[in-house]
């Protein structure tokens, strides 16, 4: 008798690390030399910077936001999330000239800046 | 990478807490007071205060940024305040006197418990679990971070627990 065909799994695919497939450090990126050690002070810096930020994502979250993409774009969504690598933007109801996106991922590449109300 | 992510973290520290004027790629202008830049992406977060008592969070990324001017320091209000900006609505109920008693409780009911547990952060805020799992104010179980799942899910039980006899 013959083997059922597998049903293929639904593959997600997400924004690339800086390695392409995989997700590790980029060797030269400055994240990964201070992970090998070298000024203390700065590390303690840089992990106090870090938890405000994280902190600041996490206010963002659930709120309305507004993008402000290339060449005089905006758009407003409702903040999801963020990647560890500052790759992309996770948005709910992406309003577009086409209509709302439920969901949707903008590239950090092309954000400038976005903003909200607290 | 353009010269503004190309900074130390300690050139990054120079701004947080002062009144900036960012100009941006695309001749794009924002002012604000700096909270923190994301060493990460180099991403600069600023704060405005509107009139209504709301607080208008701009972040502008850091690949967009051409030059940052200081504009003016913050006093040591301004900075309580901006410390402030993003921490949970909860622990903003209570007073600093109360958060200070909170803290104090769980730190002694963790020790009765034989739990090691620290104070730890600036101004002691953070309390440091068995050096795995911090909890900052107001110490409940939505406060508590970690990087192991299984400490996480215990110590927050124990917490609400704890919280639970507490009513």
């Amino acid at each position: 008798a013959a083997m059922p065909v597998p049903v293929p799994a639904g593959v997600l695919r997400l924004p690339r690390g800086p390695e392409g497939s995989s997700r590790g450090f980029s060797p030269t990126s400055p994240r990964f030399q201070a992970l090998q050690g070298g000024d203390v002070a700065a590390q303690g810096v840089r992990a106090a910077l870090r938890q405000r930020y994280l902190r600041g994502l996490a206010a963002a979250r659930g709120r309305p936001t507004r993008f402000c993409l290339r060449e005089g774009v905006w758009v407003d969504a409702v903040f999801g999330a963020a990647d560890v690598d500052a790759v992309a933007f996770q948005v709910d109801a992406l309003r577009t000239p086409l209509g709302v996106q439920a969901a949707a991922l903008l590239r950090c590449a092309d954000v400038l800046a976005y903003s909200f109300l607290l | 990478m353009n010269d503004w992510q190309r900074k130390s973290p300690l050139d990054w520290e120079t701004y947080v807490n002062k009144m900036v004027k960012v100009a941006a790629i695309e001749k794009h202008e924002y002012e604000g007071w700096v909270l923190t830049i994301d060493p990460v992406s180099a991403s600069i977060v600023l704060a405005t205060f509107l009139e209504n008592e709301k607080v208008s969070i701009s972040v502008v990324l850091g690949h967009a940024v051409q030059e940052v001017e200081i504009l003016k320091e913050g006093d040591d209000e301004m900075k309580q305040r901006l410390s402030c900006i993003f921490a949970p609505e909860e622990s903003k109920a209570y007073s600093p006197e109360e958060l200070e008693k909170r803290k104090n409780d769980l730190k002694t009911w963790l020790e009765t418990n034989h739990i090691p547990v620290t104070e730890q952060g600036e101004l002691g805020r953070t309390l440091c679990v068995a050096g795995v799992l911090t909890i900052d104010p107001p110490y409940s179980p939505e406060e508590c971070s970690s990087s192991n799942e299984i400490i996480l899910s215990r110590v927050q039980g124990l917490i609400q627990g704890y919280l639970e006899k507490q009513q």
